[in-house]
């Protein structure tokens, strides 16, 4: 991102020209966040240039459905609203099943425009509402990067927040999904309980709260929020950091926030039904417990009482503690739910929940994605944080916690990659802080006139804090090694930025929808099957047609081509996604009877064997057949899908039932296409196996340009009209006579048939 | 200009009469003579038959993809192969396409027949085998014993399709035909003794019989899943006028005589039901709605009482009239049926249930399926959405929260006397208080 590499620079020089003004330090903090903010937001645009103002991928396709419903129809009939068109024919509460705070938000802008008579298209705030929350982002990280540590740390975190990929990638513009608005509250949360803390007063509690609500409103994510500050309070207590600030801001902060969490629909009784809840309540009263004995000890402030509270403290702990697991027992408190188990044994969901294994993002990062994600900073944030834990208060207590927990949950599941991309930023700007301030710091003495710019950048913000420790050691670094460090910081930081616009462009600026290919002389061509299909849906089906596909593709359906869907991405009922897995892996007579049994009218597949793509329905298959497995085991045998050897193949090795399993024939089905020879898969780089063959119980009805999206029509009962008795079922066999008609003598032929004579008068008879 | 007027008439007038457009096959014209009795009766219902000879060079059953015909009677066990454009498959289509068809073999009928039997659930014996009944044959029989008498309760139990009054013995003289055990459509109207069997009269026994006893069925017929509906006989005479004139008088067993056989009566009704005279219901209208609203709704909350009504039809006499029935059933599905109840019947061919939608929300369907043997089948399914309660539709106070409610507001209460008194209230020592 140039806009942001040049700034990130140029900050440097213009600071120093007015030196010690209060009001010049304002204007640069101002200058260099709504550069970020506008880096920030361009680089993001990457998606809109190249293709066009559309909603990416799955998710944000029902999150725009919605936003759009919401606006039409207003809040209460959101709330209200049952959409029957989903999980066909149980339908979804729409409002009870849905963090609605990324809707709110854009209804709230789209209102706020409309009031001030400014016409935009609700989409167009969907596609842009990401990139703009980018910016708000920076602003908060770079205030709880100045509440930690500096405001010069500050001006680098937000610089880096606002370009970095791991972020980026799920706030391009056109991505409208919930994480985009949620990393804005997750960081404000912070900042107001680092600051709550700090002060103590009611005041900035009560505003962590409500922040926490809106993050609680926006994405499922809050409940790492509500698990980090009370791991933060607990830390504190055990470090006998107790104090009344401690005690007024947690006390505050978790009764409102409390509270208000559970206005959330979707949230309901959770916070204080389920064990992923629990740690906070068990710290409120084990802090409430601490301060009645301090309250105590304070009455009477003798010796005896110091091990008495210390007694008292590790007995009310073991008191809550088992509280919570009687309670667990008991079975009022609901026990942790399998994803969160997940988290902490990563081959818990490949066992038990194939549903949630079957993500690709909820996979194990691999170390080369905290590169491509977060680049230099991946190598410099721990000097931050070794720096936190060295000058350690009660705020960098809560950064260091926070950044452990992130690492280790960005570990377990590429998506979480999102929680530590802030942390990560935040301490890698207190470490390029430091750095700077130690090359530029020595230049003070020797050369002011000349660098004295560069210095008080990150001088002043420095100088708030105190630093004793380190001026001993830097007055050894000679000229050389100053400016040469300094150089090679400033090119690490220019590659930084060059990386970061590459991977924001190249790697996450891709809609999904809308695929692009290129040629051999470099020319681009858009692949549109997606649009294509979905738009032949919405022109050429019924109204209530019911459409059966994976239910990746639900969201896309129901909002493109406004169709009903049996399964989509909100993948809460695994039964019913496994009553669909086993249509798809079942045969076509047994996968006849469930469609029946579904009323379905067509099935959707996905089919990249033409042109290559790898994300096709094949190549998902063995999950559907690994969730239907779940739950029909007497029906569905994953081992039976591959061969023997253990493969899984589609070509003339594979298994009988794999290549007689629905998704197989509805994928190959009058497939000649993929170049030489024809019927070529080049996803699989095979010839399938099975080919030729004929569909009974479903007709195609369509097919996109390159082969991707495939739709069929499942036949009616009533289309069956005769029992015809087959062939091979005729105990009577019936000479195969060859047809005497030619296209000329059209007469048939009768048995016996009487000759007319001619030329003889026939008397009469009577 | 003229002749696009005459077009036009002549067009509307098939459209108009189309119901009634009768295709006659015959493999001889004499046919039309030897089973007058039987196109007279179905001339005086209104019928128009056009006699064709099955091999003739121009036979088309559509045009320009219209049917010309509405149903069609194969009365030429003889043909080898159909003329013009008609051949089995042309018929199958025939058929899915709505149309009727009435066919009688003989013993001498060729594949042609046993291609549409096949095509359309049953078989037919082989080539000159016919029925032989040694104890229930006809006194005028020619010593094959394939002239038998058939007892009319051989008869399917189905008043619509072959009428109340059969009590006379049945004459026939021809094939038997066998049915697929597994396929729920066809039906077996008229059956043999259990003395029959079916096989070449000519030949010795000395394989077994394709059909024998009860399983040769005589006259099969097939309602197809789109009403269509098709008459297959094993034997033409059985709608002769000869048939329908003889007398019947039995050799062995009870030796029943009956001046008059029950051939006419039975063909009548036969070709009333082939036709579609009889056993067409349709469902005129549908209304449900939540009791005690005026509107109907597509949209039901959970627990709501629904009435539901429908008004089923019957067409008898040519005229659409209410349907009288008291074992007509409505499913409240969602992929399995929640409620299943009998709909109690109103005057006027209306059915009425009143109940309440279950606890459980989704998109459910009112599903009325009522297969009669002999009826269409009457299948209506309305889709409807329950829905959860609004977020005003919960109780407001629930009795239970009532310590509470006392609770939180006497701490008001408290609180705002509290601060009444911590504002007023002159302390001596105030500082104690502050710390």
């Amino acid at each position: 991102m140039p806009a942001a590499a040049t700034e990130n620079k140029a900050n440097v020089p213009k600071k120093g020209i007015f030196n010690n003004t209060t009001g010049f330090s304002t204007l640069i903090t101002v200058t260099v966040l709504s550069l970020a903010w506008l880096a920030g937001f361009a680089s993001r645009l990457f998606a809109v240039i190249r293709f066009e103002s559309i909603i990416h991928e799955f998710d944000p396709w029902f999150n725009y459905r919605s936003t759009a419903y919401m606006v039409q129809h207003g809040f209460y009939n959101f709330l209200n609203w049952f959409d029957e068109r989903a999980w066909y024919p149980l339908g979804r509460i729409v409002g009870g099943t849905v963090y609605p705070g990324l809707m709110i938000t854009s209804g709230t802008i789209h209102w706020i425009l409309h009031t001030l008579n400014i016409p935009i298209h609700i989409r167009d705030i969907c596609v842009f509402l990401a990139p703009v929350f980018s910016g708000l982002t920076a602003i908060a990280t770079y205030l709880l990067t100045s509440e930690l540590w500096s405001r010069g740390a500050g001006l680098f975190a937000a610089c880096f927040i606002a370009i970095i990929p791991g972020y980026s990638s799920r706030s391009v513009a056109g991505s409208y999904d919930n994480e985009g608005i949620a990393i804005f509250a997750l960081q404000f949360t912070y900042y107001l309980w680092l600051k709550s803390i700090k002060s103590g007063s009611i005041f900035w509690s009560i505003c962590t709260a409500l922040s926490y609500f809106y993050m609680v409103s926006a994405w499922g994510g809050y409940v790492f929020i509500i698990n980090l500050i009370p791991l933060h309070v607990f830390v504190l207590l055990i470090m006998g950091r107790f104090s009344q600030r401690l005690f007024v801001s947690y006390s505050v902060f978790y009764i409102v926030g409390l509270l208000l969490s559970m206005q959330i629909p979707f949230v309901g009784f959770q916070p204080i039904r389920t064990s992923e809840h629990m740690a906070a309540s068990g710290v409120f009263a084990l802090l409430m417990a601490i301060g009645a004995l301090k309250y105590l000890h304070s009455l009477n402030p003798k010796g005896q009482w110091k091990q008495l509270l210390i007694l008292g403290g590790l007995i009310a702990a073991v008191t809550v503690f088992l509280a919570v697991v009687l309670l667990t027992y008991m079975g009022i408190i609901a026990p942790w739910s399998g994803r969160f188990y997940s988290l902490w044994d990563t081959g818990y969901a490949k066992i038990h929940i194939p549903i949630i294994a079957s993500v690709s993002e909820h996979q194990p990062t691999t170390w080369s994605s905290f590169f491509f994600d977060l680049h230099v900073l991946v190598c410099t944030f721990p000097v931050g944080l070794w720096y936190c834990i060295k000058n350690v208060n009660d705020e960098r207590v809560f950064v260091a916690l926070y950044a452990l927990s992130a690492v280790y949950f960005a570990g377990v599941m590429v998506r979480l990659m999102l929680t530590l991309t802030p942390v990560v930023c935040v301490l890698a700007g207190i470490a390029f802080s430091i750095l700077l301030d130690l090359v530029l710091r020595e230049d003070e003495t020797p050369a002011p006139a000349q660098d004295s710019d560069d210095k008080n950048l990150y001088d002043k913000a420095g100088k708030l804090k105190k630093r004793t420790p380190e001026p001993v050691a830097e007055t050894g670094l000679g000229m050389n090694v100053r400016s040469g460090t300094l150089i090679a910081f400033m090119i690490l930081l220019m590659l930084f930025s060059v990386h970061c616009t590459w991977a924001t462009s190249n790697a996450y600026s891709s809609p999904s929808i809308v695929l692009a290919s290129y040629g051999n002389d470099g020319s681009r061509k858009i692949l549109d099957d997606f649009r294509e299909a979905y738009g032949w849906l919405s022109q050429n089906t019924a109204e209530d047609a019911r459409v059966m596909s994976w239910w990746d593709y639900g969201y896309q359906i129901a909002g493109m081509g406004n169709r009903t869907t049996l399964v989509d991405n909100n993948t809460w009922n695994n039964s019913h996604i496994a009553l669909v897995g086993k249509a798809m892996a079942s045969n076509e007579t047994a996968a006849y009877d469930i469609m029946t049994m579904l009323d379905v009218d067509y099935v959707l597949v996905i089919f990249g064997g033409a042109i290559g793509y790898s994300g096709d329905d094949i190549n998902k298959f063995i999950w559907m057949v690994r969730i239907a497995e779940g739950e029909h085991p007497k029906d569905i045998h994953e081992a039976d899908y591959f061969t023997e050897r253990g493969e899984y193949r589609i070509d003339s090795e594979a298994s009988k039932t794999m290549l007689n399993s629905l998704m197989y024939k509805l994928s190959y089905y009058r497939y000649d296409s993929g170049g030489s020879p024809p019927g070529f898969d080049r996803t699989r780089g095979a010839l399938p196996g099975l080919r030729g063959f004929k569909l009974t119980y479903l007709e195609e009805a369509y097919t996109t340009e390159h082969w991707l999206v495939r739709i069929y029509r499942v036949k009616k009962p009533d289309e069956f009209n005769r029992p015809r008795l087959p062939l091979a079922k005729r105990t009577i066999q019936t000479s195969n006579v060859m047809s005497k008609k030619t296209s000329k003598r059209r007469k048939g032929a009768l048995k016996n048939k009487p000759i007319l004579v001619k030329g003889k008068k026939v008397t009469k008879l009577d | 200009m003229k002749n696009l007027i005459i077009l036009g008439l002549l067009g509307y007038l098939s459209i108009a009469f189309a119901d009634k457009e009768t295709l006659v096959l015959v493999d001889n014209l004499n046919i039309r003579e030897t089973h007058s009795l039987f196109f007279k009766s179905l001339q005086e219902r209104g019928y128009s038959l056009t006699f064709k000879l099955a091999d003739d060079a121009n036979l088309v059953l559509s045009k320009y993809g219209e049917y010309l015909y509405k149903n069609l009677v194969v009365f030429a066990p003889s043909v080898v192969e159909f003329g013009g454009q008609l051949d089995t498959e042309a018929i199958t289509r025939f058929i899915d396409d709505g149309g009727n068809v009435l066919i009688a073999g003989s013993s001498a009928a060729g594949d042609v027949y046993r291609e549409i039997a096949s095509e359309c659930g049953f078989e037919m014996d082989e080539e000159s085998a016919a029925v032989i009944d040694h104890f229930n044959y006809d006194s005028l029989d020619e010593g094959d014993h394939t002239r038998i008498v058939v007892s009319p309760k051989n008869l399917i139990d189905a008043p619509t399709i072959v009428g109340t009054h059969n009590t006379q013995p049945l004459l026939f003289d021809g094939t038997g035909l066998i049915l697929d055990k597994d396929n729920s459509l066809v039906l077996p109207i008229l059956t043999a003794d259990s003395t029959a069997y079916s096989y070449n009269p000519k030949n010795q026994v000395k394989e077994y019989p394709h059909a024998v006893g009860r399983k040769t069925v005589l006259i099969a017929a097939l309602q197809a899943r789109n009403n269509a509906r098709i008459v297959f006989s094993g034997s033409l005479f059985f709608f002769s006028d000869e048939a329908f004139n003889s007398p019947v008088s039995k050799v062995h067993g009870d030796k029943i005589k009956s001046a008059l056989s029950g051939n006419k009566q039975l063909s009548i009704h036969l070709s009333q039901w082939v036709f579609g005279e009889r056993g067409q219901l349709r469902v005129q209208s549908v209304h449900h709605q939540r009791q005690g609203d005026k509107k109907s709704s597509n949209t039901y909350t959970i627990t709501d009482t629904v009435v539901y009504r429908i008004e089923i039809e019957e067409l008898k006499n040519g005229k659409w009239q209410p349907f009288e029935a008291s074992d007509v059933q409505l499913e409240f599905v969602r992929i399995d049926p929640f409620i299943r109840t009998t709909l109690q019947k109103k005057p006027n061919g209306i059915y009425e249930a009143i109940f309440k939608v279950p606890d459980v929300w989704g998109v459910y369907q009112f599903k009325v399926d009522y297969d009669r043997v002999g009826y269409t089948r009457l299948y209506h399914s309305t889709q409807v959405s329950v829905r959860p309660l609004q977020h005003t539709q919960y109780e407001r106070f629930i009795p239970s929260a009532y310590p509470y409610y006392v609770s939180a507001f006497s701490m008001m209460v408290g609180v705002f006397l509290f601060s009444f008194v911590f504002l007023y209230y002159k302390e001596e020592s105030p500082k104690s208080k502050a710390e």
